[in-house]
């Protein structure tokens, strides 16, 4: 079997303006976290979830990145989430400028936490720094286990994994246990999160770990 | 006078994809390779397909295929145990095939013995509808639990695919996926698209899709 090298100049030249961004939304104490997914991993639902058991102890902003529709804006609407749509015109994935243009239109100088609902795709986004605080990764149970084999640099630079559609684990194939394993081994820090936003089980955990983030951005 | 001069790169580069791509798709003709281009989502099933495709067909066809990853060679050693040609083809990070990647892998595989040949593209719904390859037909695979909304959301891969495979039909029931309306909403963007409710895991459908493909190979061959 021949394996072949096709090389592409990947030009990452975003990174000082992310930073620019994360030292200013640190000081303005809003913490922004760039959810990033395959398309239908559950980044909506996860977010409905999530605005549902948190919104009455803070302030949540949501920004739509997609490439051309309002289908999930609308959706986070009817929870009463403040939210913005950003196109990117057929872009795969949201960059440092894009996203700021996005904070820029949205009125979000009191929020706690924002979240930034990245294009669905496990390859570009894990390449252009946000300037989030945080970055969190979905993958869900029909996917795959092997998943992180196949998009290395994804699991690579999240620092935290959610394991989603957990209800769905006996139709399918998918181990945990291999998956963590193979998380792992690509970043040992990662934090994990196997949860059900349909069922309801596991997010604790997760409402949990944004809660003291979100206070810990605030504090040092 | 214009103080400078715009370049618009993304249109620059896609029309040069084109013209690539109209060499590769005359090449494959020259030698009646049928090449066909299928795209989706990671984990939405390519890889299964591409099993139970090639074990449907192999009797009939010579049959190679060509792995595009961003990094990895699992695939490729799943498509080797079925004892089919493969090569693994690796995009160094890009989120897509395009033309001259293509022509680069075809080269090093050898086609002149080959009647058909799949490109695995990486998975992903956006970027490789953009990037034509010069393959005869473009199949896009949709898995029920990405949920049927996907049309609205990723609405060029529907436009410009042959075929849609609605992949793991068998699990509709679980994630509330309404076949029907996912049909509906694809074919407001292209109304020729063929639709195929499929399980590449334990078979339901399957027969329709290799028939609908082993007719289009053969309506091909006539063609040239």
């Amino acid at each position: 079997m021949k394996i072949i090298e096709l090389h592409e100049s990947v030009t990452a030249s975003n990174d000082r303006d992310a930073d620019a961004m994360r030292i200013a939304m640190k000081k303005q104490g809003t913490l922004l976290i760039n959810l990033m997914s395959s398309p239908g991993s559950g980044k909506t639902t996860l977010l409905s979830s999530t605005i549902r058991s948190l919104k009455d102890e803070m302030n949540i902003g949501v920004m739509e990145a997609d490439i051309d529709s309002d289908v999930d804006a609308k959706r986070i609407e009817t929870l009463g989430a403040h939210s913005i749509q950003v196109h990117t015109d057929g872009m795969c994935h949201m960059d440092a400028g894009m996203t700021q243009a996005g904070l820029d239109a949205m009125e979000q100088k009191d929020m706690d936490l924002i979240f930034l609902e990245n294009v669905g795709n496990l390859i570009c986004p894990a390449e252009f720094d946000t300037g989030a605080g945080k970055n969190v990764m979905i993958l869900s149970v029909p996917e795959g286990d092997d998943k992180p084999l196949k998009y290395p640099l994804m699991f690579s630079t999240s620092d935290v994994l959610v394991i989603s559609k957990i209800d769905a684990l006996p139709y399918f194939t998918f181990s945990l246990e291999e998956c963590i394993k193979h998380v792992k081994r690509l970043n040992p820090g990662i934090q994990i999160f196997p949860l059900s936003a349909k069922s309801g089980e596991g997010v604790d955990a997760w409402n949990n770990w944004l809660r003291t983030e979100v206070k810990q951005w605030k504090e040092d | 006078m214009d103080r400078y001069e715009i370049i618009e790169t993304k249109e620059r580069i896609e029309a040069d994809n084109d013209i690539q791509a109209e060499k590769v798709c005359e090449q494959l003709k020259a030698r009646k390779v049928f090449m066909v281009n299928l795209m989706s989502s990671p984990g939405a099933g390519k890889t299964t397909v591409l099993v139970r495709t090639i074990k449907a067909l192999q009797k009939k066809y010579r049959i190679g295929i060509m792995e595009a990853d961003v990094d990895s060679d699992v695939d490729a050693k799943t498509i080797a145990d079925t004892g089919t040609r493969v090569i693994q083809l690796h995009t160094g990070g890009s989120c897509h095939m395009d033309a001259d990647m293509t022509r680069r892998g075809l080269e090093e595989m050898g086609i002149d013995d080959l009647d058909i040949i799949f490109l695995e593209n990486v998975g992903n719904l956006v970027c490789p509808a953009e990037f034509d390859v010069g393959a005869a037909k473009k199949v896009m695979i949709l898995s029920v639990p990405e949920g049927d909304d996907k049309p609205l959301k990723y609405p060029l891969i529907f436009q410009v695919s042959d075929v849609m495979l609605e992949n793991k039909i068998d699990t509709a029931s679980i994630f509330d996926y309404d076949p029907a309306l996912a049909e509906e909403r694809a074919k407001q963007l292209n109304p020729d698209i063929q639709t195929f409710r499929i399980s590449a895991l334990n078979g339901d459908g399957f027969e329709a899709w290799t028939d609908w493909l082993i007719n289009a190979v053969e309506e091909w061959r006539k063609s040239l």
